[in-house]
């Protein structure tokens, strides 16, 4: 019983990370931006889809891939800055446009080009992607740690230590967090915003090609849903953890792993997105600022 | 005769289909404390944030010592050498009081100067310095429109705005704010000024404008309007028949 807890905990932390890393690029982008991002995951898929493209057509290491999975996840998330939240932005009085909820809907438009340009690139519903490592899961005691369960834990940990000193201990992460409390103080502070938005956007994109790297490496397949999943999955973690709060997603990304995990072990494979949902629920209505809230602008 | 630092010439700026601003033409005058008085909605916050690049003017000119600056974004405007401390304070209230303060000198690169900087900061604002590691937000109201001041001072800018410094402040404080901006006059600071006080502004002020409505109705020197008259309307505006 205590065997099965640890074991279902170790594999559901490894779930989590994948999920907080995703939470954090999606908490990155609406606590810069104040917007919700619906292309977030599907900038993710079409970078680990060009990563599918090239492994099928040229054959490429898992470094190389991981790379180009990253690198057209930046790309997507650049095309999607430009494209839905550039134009929208506050542009003062008299603008023409301006409207938030404009570029939460050109993104939702994105993301269903990005999905029929991932059917057209690669036609199957399905497909197989290198997986992280192939041989037989590590085993101490009673326990089981696959490997790719490892790396993924690992990834997660270096990249939110390297968040923080980012935004802690570089001139770039404090124009970050000081756009997040306040644009506007930013703004007259001499901070280029929109310079720090498109550079934000970069990094929760890379950030964002990582976790998905890991994930279809994990699984060892890729489906065009990805990008769908993706979005659910960091908006979900986003949620429980708290919007708009870094160390939240972390936390709500792992909780969510969780859940998953030790759901699907008591109560079956159907129960795992129901419980969650459900326990999504009954958190916002206890607690609606979430497990570890962002603190309100002063 | 003092040099004109920065020149406003017949400035539009609209919300949507409203004109906040209707055409407002002002000067600032080289190392002097000028200052806007006006009752609310006159459109002065309007035309401090049009100055600092926040809104985008409809028509008209915004020159800084002869450069055209109107429409220009905010970070080219504090480039430029223009600082606003705006109205609310708006410190960054999860981030230390030096980190404010870092954020503040942003766009400069050497290291020493901006720590030399933090320390003539410090020595200015002593209260400040005791709370070097607190965050902003919880600095008492008098406090936090020092942070602003100090944080706008990192830039180094040629001209100082100031929106509203006393504003929900302690009678006391705000004589203190006063006295602060007094001391950066003597220090060579130029200052342009929005103030509801009336009477505390147009102590400090050298030349003031009254603007009403989203125009300039009256412009003036020290003691060229009695007293009373512009605080009256300064507070209430002139009488509609």
């Amino acid at each position: 019983m205590i065997a099965d807890l640890l074991q279902n905990s170790l594999d559901g932390l490894a779930q989590g990370s994948s999920y907080a890393l995703l939470a954090v690029g999606f908490t990155l982008i609406f606590g810069v931006l104040r917007q919700v991002n619906l292309s977030y995951g599907p900038a993710i898929m079409a970078g680990c889809y060009a990563a599918t493209w090239t492994h099928l057509h040229f054959g490429a290491g898992l470094i190389s891939l991981a790379l180009i999975a990253i690198a057209g996840a930046v790309l997507a998330g650049a095309y999607v800055e430009r494209l839905c939240f550039a134009p929208h932005r506050r542009a003062g009085a008299g603008s023409a446009v301006g409207s938030p909820v404009a570029a939460m809907v050109a993104s939702f438009a994105l993301w269903m080009q990005f999905e029929e340009a991932a059917t057209v690139l690669l036609p199957k519903h399905l497909y197989a992607f290198p997986p992280l490592y192939s041989g037989a899961p590590l085993t101490f005691g009673p326990f089981f740690l696959r490997i790719e369960a490892l790396v993924t834990l690992a990834a997660a940990i270096a990249i939110c230590a390297l968040l923080a000193w980012i935004l802690w201990r570089t001139r770039f992460g404090l124009a970050v967090r000081a756009v997040i409390e306040s644009q506007r103080a930013a703004e007259l502070a001499g901070i280029n915003v929109p310079w720090v938005f498109v550079r934000v956007f970069a990094l929760a994109s890379a950030i964002g090609g990582v976790a998905g790297y890991l994930v279809v490496a994990t699984h060892g397949q890729i489906t065009p849903m990805l990008g769908m999943w993706s979005t659910l999955k960091g908006m979900l973690a986003m949620m429980l953890g708290g919007l708009g709060s870094l160390p939240g997603a972390v936390l709500g990304g792992l909780v969510l792993g969780m859940i998953e995990v030790h759901s699907q072990w008591y109560l079956g494979p159907q129960s795992r997105d129901l419980i969650a949902y459900l326990l999504l629920f009954v958190l916002l209505a206890l607690r609606p600022a979430g497990l570890w809230p962002a603190r309100t602008q002063g | 005769m003092s040099a004109v630092l920065l020149q406003i010439e017949n400035l539009v700026t609209a919300y949507g289909k409203i004109e906040a601003l209707k055409g407002v033409s002002l000067e600032v005058a080289q190392g002097k404390i000028t200052c806007l008085l006006g009752p609310n909605g006159a459109g002065k916050t309007t035309l401090m944030f049009t100055t600092a690049g926040i809104l985008k003017p409809k028509a008209g000119s915004i020159r800084l010592a002869g450069e055209e600056i109107a429409g220009k974004a905010p970070h080219a405007i504090v480039e430029r050498g223009i600082a606003l401390v705006p109205e609310n304070r708006l410190v960054f209230p999860h981030m230390t009081v030096l980190e404010n303060l870092q954020a503040g000198a942003y766009q400069r690169s050497n290291r020493d100067e901006i720590e030399g900087d933090i320390e003539k900061m410090f020595a200015r604002f002593p209260r400040l310095k005791e709370r070097s590691a607190q965050e902003g937000g919880t600095l008492s109201g008098g406090e936090q429109q020092m942070l602003s001041v100090a944080r706008a001072l990192m830039s180094r800018p040629k001209l100082l705005l100031m929106d509203e410094p006393s504003l929900g402040l302690a009678p006391l404080v705000i004589e203190e704010i006063f006295r602060i901006v007094s001391e950066l006059h003597r220090d060579g600071a130029t200052i342009f000024l929005v103030e509801q006080n009336a009477h505390m502004a147009l102590k400090l002020a050298h030349h003031f404008y009254l603007m009403e409505q989203g125009k300039v109705t009256f412009s003036g020197d020290r003691g060229s309007l009695a007293e009373d008259e512009v605080i009256r309307r300064a507070y209430l505006g002139t009488a509609r028949s």
